[in-house]
This record gives structure tokens, sequence and C-alpha cells, in this order.
């Protein structure tokens, strides 16, 4: 017999006959309505669950990790208000269920089946996912990567404080609310779990104000391991600058009253807690898991003994809140409500193709009040005396310097946030003197931990800001990598665009240090950014490109929602010189403040017709003393710098190349997963002339003499050039 | 067999010239009747059966609050005690003062309550009732939903909002939109919009602005003349003009005496709303409307349309279903009505 069966005959049994499991009695935490609407969201939480699993079995559904044994959780979302933004684990739908009831007018049964059903007409996430989430109870759609929401449930926290002080335009959530993010305890010891915990002390024992509640379901086991015993407890009692709380969550009273207690904690003095919930985990972990292939039977009956939903009954009979006859009444009309409705929803249409798929993947475009940046004394303030070196040549790093003053003093929900950005102004200084210019709290020195950093982006754009997190090296992005790809891109894929969290994502990288850094200063492999759905990335190759794609970047993120990542050459920082020393080639003036590189839109360097080199980044640097030398040669080339790594500009592209001979692609980035391989396929399909390449090799970066040896050089690029002429 | 049904309490405008003599008709000796009528008469109002019983309709007569409130909530609730056994209702909801209705079909308050709370507010609105209301269609005569008609009426009421007069939006009738406002705010909409088969835009006799905040000052005299401890948890979930749902021991009777005088009477009242959660969240078999006339189930209906409840796309498909089976029963409707009641 199924498990989630057995459960639902013994609740029925027991409740009818009184054999309710033993426990303490009900502290006075709840008004009798208030429990009896918290039994009802069990209740209906329950039914969902073995609703959900009838569907999969009838093939009209396709998610069966259920909530059973964590339906306490409805009295934590009682403790909250319904604004309070919740980032929530998939065992949640009775806190969804209890925040719904809190909010006027919601249909959560309906929403939910739809959900269970991959409708198309599911209001969170349009049928693409079974997701928990609502943008009416301010629940932003999660999926299942494992505690891949704590990071940016810090961001957001501080998102909160921090719109106090500097309200965005676009903020959506109140300055007295909190940010909630529950987790199960298996996930407790994932590395993005305790990276966002350290995280959330580190800044609280500074007294940043931080209005986080984590809330621990510990059911004692993830998936088939079980959790030491005592060990969250003992993990978390006694951390710095995080309060500890803890309740039984089988009692729904005792659960009001910790969680209530916490809540009014972290509200009133703005500070992390940590809410430890124990309970038990019904059924197994989803519906093709059975716990007895790996646990005893007699310990999954034991939790089964103690399903929640008994424990109820008997708290709500003992408070007076509700016989235990009406409790069955209540249970099995429920039961039956689900079934009824769960057969209407399974006619509702599906998504199809793969254009009713794709459809979110972009989010929506917003209005922005109109502004014509800061006035002329404001920002001769700000500038201070690089203002009088303005129409001076300066280089890279110093002209992107120079556009983020310009765009933060525009734009006041632009905030820096890295390793080193403030007091020390980036490695390579890019971001020298903006923590004096705009405040400790628009540039931040964030912890060494680049998940954290990206959740804090994340995070703060769900409150209206516009993040510019600083990634300090292109490898270091590797550990945090899922932050982008399974939060930040997916974001409005999963919410239908209800839910965005634009940002300007600045990655310093790629390779050149003359003989500086090795691999981890000078990776050149851009391949884990180029795949991900929906996200922008930018690669410039000189200051003023950068200064002018860098305007549009933060554009597409304030007006499109856009997450963008902008690629900075590392090399070409300081970069003077193009073709000797002392002739400043690759200097330029910083352009005037409207001008803007499109997204999409090409650079295109002479008109040769032998040749087209198409490259990017310190590629297109190295192309350009090439092509001086290959028209020594007589062969007469032009460059076309993409800028725009993806999406691939391609329309572009295949103009810029119109009408020459034939096509060379010069990557810097590794054979294997570069840039050249998309740019390969897209010429070979739709260009007609041949097309060549030039790579780096599948190699890393070798500190020392032999820095650049695996990649690109004007010289291979000159003999690329010739073969392909030949 | 049981059949699950939703019950649905009809609002002002419902008890007409057709519909004169339904208590006699239908509940003539019903116990309640006698109650009523004392409470009238203690008020020094006439009484519902010598209404109800009068040789000719008037509008004067039977048309204004004090009159058509309480004929309308006691043909309706007395309705409601004369389902048949095999009908279980699921849940109740209803129009503008059917919520009134709903609430002691429900349970939330005894008969005699809610009749004390429709009279009084029927009084309220007859006595200190401002502005009226019009009625005019959102939809085509298939009753498709028109998405952009819609939203071009909307936009028609606030632009005459605040600059030419007052004007709301004040029920939503899923194929109908009864707007409320000021003299000049009606007559700026009336200007404004083409007229339809010489009946539309509709002004509603006797009506004042409902569901508006000119209503303010009645909600206020509600409160001041009807206590709180009135209300009590529901039998039955009970659907608002939201489309929130108050369930059986899940209410709380305060919250609830406030929404009923004080939010539902000066915020618009979405019966489309209730009517998409009555279907979504209950999946009854029938909806059943309770009490005289048949006009609202054509507001049920399109409701049901505009959420594509069933396959039910527009005027021609829910016919032919309630040809094959009915969904949608009215009571008034003395063929209907034998679907349904004892």
């Amino acid at each position: 017999m199924d498990r989630a069966d057995i459960v639902h005959e013994n609740f029925r049994a027991r409740t009818a006959s009184g054999d309710l499991p033993p426990g303490a009695g009900p502290v006075p935490s709840l008004a009798h309505q208030d429990a009896v609407r918290l039994f009802r969201a069990q209740c209906l939480s329950r039914a969902l669950d073995r609703t959900s699993r009838a569907m999969q079995k009838a093939g009209q559904g396709f998610y069966t990790i259920g909530s059973s044994g964590h339906e306490g959780m409805a009295a934590v979302a009682q403790s909250l208000r319904s604004d309070d933004i919740a980032f929530l684990h998939y065992r949640d739908a009775a806190f969804q269920i209890a925040r719904a009831d809190q909010v006027p007018g919601q249909s959560i049964l309906w929403d939910m089946l739809l959900s269970f059903a991959c409708a198309s007409e599911d209001p969170v996430s349009g049928g693409r996912h079974k997701v928990l989430g609502s943008r009416a109870l301010m629940i932003p759609p999660q999926t299942s990567t494992i505690a891949s929401h704590l990071p940016k449930a810090v961001g957001a926290a501080y998102g909160i404080g921090l719109a106090r002080r500097r309200p965005p335009e676009h903020r959506c959530l109140p300055q007295d609310g909190i940010a909630v993010a529950t987790f199960g305890d298996a996930s407790l010891n994932h590395s993005t779990a305790q990276g966002a915990i350290n995280t959330a002390g580190w800044t609280s024992v500074q007294s940043v104000p931080l209005p986080l509640l984590m809330v621990c379901e510990d059911n004692g086991i993830g998936i088939s391991t079980p959790t030491p015993k005592g060990w969250v407890a003992a993990s978390m009692r006694h951390r710095p600058g995080i309060r500890y709380f803890t309740a039984n969550a089988l009692d729904l009273y005792q659960t009001a009253q910790v969680a209530a207690e916490a809540a009014r904690y972290v509200r009133s003095q703005r500070k992390p807690a940590f809410l430890h919930l124990t309970m038990v985990r019904l059924y197994g972990h989803a519906g093709a898991d059975l716990p007895t292939t790996y646990l005893p039977a007699a310990q999954v009956e034991a939790e089964e003994e103690n399903d929640p939903l008994l424990h109820s009954v008997r708290l709500l009979d003992a408070a007076g809140a509700l016989p235990r006859e009406d409790a069955l009444r209540v249970y099995d009309e429920t039961c039956e409500r689900v079934a009824r409705v769960a057969a209407e929803v399974v006619t509702r249409p599906r998504l199809q193709t793969a254009k009713d798929v794709m459809a979110s993947i972009v989010p929506p475009r917003r209005i922005c009040a109109p502004t014509n940046g800061p006035a002329p004394e404001a920002r001769a303030a700000a500038f201070g005396s690089d203002l009088r070196q303005m129409d001076q040549p300066q280089p890279m790093s110093r002209l992107i310097n120079w556009a983020l003053t310009d765009l933060m003093a525009s734009h006041g929900e632009l905030i820096v946030m890295g390793e080193d950005v403030g007091r020390k102004g980036g490695v390579y200084g890019v971001t020298q003197r903006l923590q004096q210019r705009f405040g400790t709290d628009r540039v931040i020195d964030t912890i060494l931990d680049e998940q954290s950093i990206l959740g804090l982006a994340i995070g703060m754009a769900h409150n209206g800001f516009i993040p510019m997190p600083e990634i300090q090296f292109l490898a270091y992005l590797h550990n945090a990598e899922d932050q982008l790809r399974g939060e930040a891109a997916t974001l409005p894929f999963f919410s239908q665009g209800q839910f965005t969290n634009p940002m300007v994502l600045r990655v310093a990288g790629l390779g050149y240090q003359k003989g500086f850094g090795g691999h981890f200063h000078n990776d050149n492999s851009l391949a884990v950014l180029r795949d991900i759905p929906g996200l922008i990335v930018a690669c410039p190759s000189s200051g003023a490109d950068a200064a002018m794609m860098l305007r549009e970047c933060v554009r597409l993120a304030r007006e499109e929602q856009r997450a963008v990542v902008f690629v900075e050459p590392i090399a070409l920082y300081p970069m003077r010189d193009l073709h000797g020393s002392g002739d400043g080639g690759w200097m330029g003036a910083y352009p005037a403040q409207d001008e803007r590189i499109r997204l999409g839109e090409v650079g295109v360097h002479g008109t040769g017709r032998d040749l087209a080199i198409v490259t990017y980044g310190n590629g297109h640097y190295l192309s350009r003393q090439a092509q001086k030398t290959l028209a020594d040669q007589g062969i007469d080339a032009r460059v076309i710098d993409m800028r725009w790594i993806a999406p691939l500009p391609e329309k572009a592209l295949l103009e810029a190349v119109r009408g020459c001979q034939s096509v060379l692609v010069v990557d810097e980035c590794r054979r294997t997963g570069g840039q050249a391989e998309g740019l390969m396929a897209l010429f070979v399909e739709r260009a007609e002339m041949p097309v060549s390449r030039l790579t780096a090799e599948d190699s890393f970066i070798a500190t020392g003499p032999a820095y650049a040896a695996t990649m690109p050089s004007a010289t291979s690029i000159v003999d690329a050039a010739r073969k392909a002429c030949e | 067999m049981t059949c699950r049904a939703v019950l649905i309490c009809p609002g002002r405008g419902t008890y007409n010239k057709a519909e004169l003599g339904y208590l006699r008709r239908h509940h003539a000796g019903a116990p309640l009747l006698e109650t009523f009528d004392d409470m009238r008469r203690a008020g020094g109002q006439a009484p519902l059966t010598e209404l109800d019983g009068a040789g000719q309709f008037g509008a004067d007569t039977h048309g204004t609050g004090d009159a058509a409130s309480p004929l309308i909530y006691a043909s309706s609730y007395l309705d409601t005690t004369a389902l048949a056994e095999d009908i279980e209702l699921v849940a109740v909801t209803g129009n503008s003062m059917g919520w009134y209705t709903a609430l002691a079909a429900a349970g939330a308050v005894d008969a005699a309550a809610g009749f004390r709370i429709v009279n009084t507010m029927g009084r309220l609105m007859h006595e200190g009732g401002a502005g009226g209301q019009l009625v005019y269609p959102c939809t085509g005569p298939d009753w498709r939903p028109d998405p952009r008609r819609r939203a071009g009426l909307l936009q028609t009421i606030r632009q005459i909002d605040g600059s030419e007069g007052i004007l709301r939006l004040s029920i939503d009738l899923g194929g109908m939109l009864v707007l409320a406002g000021d003299a000049a705010g009606l007559a700026e909409f009336e200007g404004s919009v083409p007229h339809i088969d010489n009946r539309f835009p509709m002004r509603l006799p006797h009506h004042a602005a409902f569901h508006t905040d000119l209503m303010a000052p009645v909600a206020e005299a509600g409160r001041a003349a009807l206590p709180r401890d009135m209300f009590g948890q529901p039998r039955l979930p009970m659907i608002d003009g939201r489309g929130a749902i108050w369930w059986p021991g899940g209410c709380d009777p305060g919250a609830l005496y406030d929404y009923t005088l004080g939010t539902q009477v000066t915020q618009p009242f979405d019966f489309a709303r209730a009517i998409r959660h009555a279907a979504r969240e209950f999946a009854p078999e029938l909806f059943i409307i309770a009490g005289p006339g048949t006009t609202l189930g054509g507001a049920v209906a399109q409701s049901l349309i505009a959420c594509d409840w069933q396959g039910i796309r527009d005027k021609a498909s829910f016919q032919a279903r309630q040809d094959e089976a009915p969904l949608v029963v009215s009571m008034g409707d003395a063929e209907q009505r034998g679907i349904v009641a004892e």
C-alpha cells in the first residue's frame, strides 16, 4: 500500500477514534479562528499532495515532491506579513496557502493545481515548472537548486535596509518588512547555505541592518541520508550575529508562538535570526521514492505516528477551537473538494511549442523616470580634478571609472559591490574614488565570497535597485556561477517576468597580462556564460567603447530588466599604444554622456574586402596590429569587433562581413566552447565566403614568459590571415 | 444522488413587476415572514406581506431601497430553505446586497439579524444614498469577452472621474459593468459611449452610487446602527465581493463585520470574480440563484464565460449547455425552480 494512503487512512481512523499522538497542550498563541484557518491550510496542503500523486498516475500531473510532514509551516506564515518577501523551500505549500488566506481574493487551490498540471494558465510560471510562488503573495518562485536562494535572501534583506536611506524608483518591499528564506536540514549543509549564513552573521556583527529570518525545516533526513542527531542545533545555536530560535513544528501553537517571537526580533532589531523547526517527512522524498527501501519500516511508521495533522487535531480539540469530529469533516471535505477541482484543472491548456516555453526568457520592459543626468555642479563635485582631464585620451580603466561615475550620479539606484571595490578602488583601480563620491552604502566592500556578492545583487534587485556587482577575476566566477545560471537568469522565466533581477555584473577577465597571474587571473573561457538563455554578455575592447557599452548595459538593466555581464579585458585596462611605443593608439577621449553603443551593434574598422577578421577583446587589439602588417603585405583586411558575446549579434556580423573574400575568426578563448564555435557555425550556415579560425589552445594560462603562448598573437593572426587569403 | 451547488443571492433590481407576489406564491405562511413583518412594523415600515401582496407594482413603492432590499432578502433567503434535500451547498455568494443574504444563508448571522442588516442598510441607502448607477455591456451580444472594449470603457471611466464628475466601477457583472457616480459623471458617460439597443446605458432607478466612497456616510451610519456581536462563524464557506473566501470556523467575526459594513459598501463589488472563485475553488455541479427575477443568470453565465469555465465560450454554448444539463438554475424561473426546490 502506498505510504500516502497509509498516512491518509491512519489520519481518518485515528481522528475518528480519538487515538491521537501524545504531546504538550496548546500554548495560548492562536485565536480559535486563526487555529482553524491554519488547520484548514494544513489539510489543503495534504490534500494537494495526495492529489498530485493521483494526477501523476493519471498522466495529468508532473510533480510529486510534497509538503506532507511540513504542514507546520502554515504557522510560520501566520507570524509574518504577506508583504514580507519569502524565498521558500519546495515543501512549503502550507506556508503559501496560509499566506494566501491573508490576502483577500486569492484562488489558491486552483492556482496550485494549475501548477501541478503544468497548465499554461498557472499564474506563477505559466506552466513552465511546478514552483511555489506568487507575485500577489510576494513569494518569488524557487526551483530545486539546493539552498541557492539563501544568498539572494541575504541580498533582499540588505536591500530592505538600504531602501530606507536610498529608496529606489521601483522599490516594492516595505521599509519595515523582512525577508524570509526557508530550507531543509540537508540543504543547510550546502556550501551555498553556509556561505549565506556566514555572510548574514558577518554583516550583522557590523551592525548593518539585515532583517532576515532563516527557517530550517529539520525533518532529519536528506532524501536517504540522515542528518546526525542534534546537528542543526549544534551547528547554528552559537553563530555570531544570528539569534537562534527553535520549536517543534508538529505543534501548530508552539510554532506560531516561537515564529512570532523570531519574526518580532528580526523586524524590530533589523538583525538576522535562525528559526530551527523540527518536523517529520512523510511519504519519502517524492512520488517515486520509497522510504522503506533505505529506512527500517519501524522508523517510517514512527514518523507516520507523528503526523502533524494528528497533532493539530489533538491541539485544536484541547484548545476548544475545533472539535475532533469537525476536524475530520474539514479534512474529508477538503480532500473531496481538491479532487473535484483537480478534475477541472486537468482540462486546461498546456504549453505546446518552443515559442510558448521561451516567451518569458526575456523580462518585460518597465517605465523609468527620465533623467538628464546630474546637474553640472553635482557632476563637477563628483568628478573633482578628473573633470579637467576629460578631453585628453585615456586608457580603458579610467574611462570605465568615469562612465561608472556618471551613471551612478545619474541613477541613485545603482549600487556597486564586490571585493576591494571601495576603499582600495579595485585591484586595477577601475572603481577608484567611487566610494568617496557615492558613499559606503552605494559602493560596498563585500565579504570574500562570490556567491554572496551575486546573491546580494540579486536580492537587492528584487527591491528595485540596479546592482553592479564586480567579480574580481573571471576564474572566481565559477564557484558562484549558479547564482547567474540557476537563479538570476531563470527568475523571469519561472515567473513570467513578474519577478526580475536586473543587474550589470562586471567581471575582469581574459588573458594577456604580461607574465602576471597565470590561470586564475587570466582565465580565457566565457563558455559558462554564453549558453545561459536571456543573459547578455558584453565585452568591450577599448575605453571609449567600454564607456558607451556600459551605458547601454545599465539602460538594458534599468529599462528592460535584463541581467547583463560586462567582461572587461584586464590586459587592456592600462593599454595606451597600438603599433609602437608612445603612439597612444589604444587610448580614447571620454565619449559624450549621451553616446551609447546599442546591444547588437558591432564595430567595423577598415573597409578592406580581402578578408574580414571577426574578433573581440584582446583579439581585437591584436587584430588591429595584424591589420597594419597585412596591409603592408598587400592584404586589405577589415577588422570586426563583435562587442556583444551573447546573444550573438548575427545580423550585424553578417552585414559587416558582406563583400569580403573570406572570414577569419580570432578567438582568444579556448578552442572548445569558445566564441569561435558559434561564429564558425554562423558563417558556415549563413555566409557565402570561406571561413577559418584562430583560437586559443585548450589549455590553462601559464605564469611567466609563456603567459601568451597558448593564445593568438599578432603574428599568428597575420599568418592565419595570409593562409585564409591564399 | 447529492448535487453539490454554489448558492448565489441576488442584489437590487431583481424584484420588479413580474415578481410581485413572489413571497405569497412560494412562501405563504412561512413563520419567518411574520418575524420580518413584526420587525418592519416596529420600525414604522410597511410589512413585507403587504408590499408583496399589493394589487399592483409601484416603482416608488416597491423599487426603493427600504422596500426592495427586504423583499429581495426575504424572497431569496426563504428560497434557500426550500432547496431539495439532495442539494448540498458547498459555498454561498451574492451580488451586492445579496452579500447580506449570503451571510444569513451561510449562517454567519441568523435570519432575523440578516433581515435587520438588509432593512437597516436599505433604509439608510434610501434616506441618505447619494448619486446613482447605470449599467452598460462590456461584451457583445454573443457574451464573448472583449478585452479591448472592456479596457476602453475602463479608460473612459477613468477619464471622466475627477474631471467631468464622479464615476467609478461599482459592480463587475462579467458581461456588464455597473457604474456609479454623481449626476455629472453618469451623464458624461451616457454622452460618451454608443447607445445599444435603445437600452444601454441604462439608469437604475432608485439606486445610489453603491460600492463607492460616496457611500461612506451610509456605511458609518450602518455601523452605528448595527452591533458587532450580530456576526458569528458561518456554517458554509462564503465568497465575498473581492473573491475572498470566509471559511467556517476560520472567520474573524470582527473582520467580517468590518468588511460587510465598511469595505463592501464603499469599494467596488467584483461579482464576476466571486463567481470565478466559486467555480475554481469549489467546482460545483450547479450554480443556484435564489430569489426573485432571472436577470442575474445572465451575469453568472457571463462570469463563467469570462473564465472559460468548462469550455463555455459564449452565449450559444452556454445555452446549449443549459439545454443539455443545466449549470445555472434561477429559482425565480418557474421551470428551473423545479430542478432544485422541494
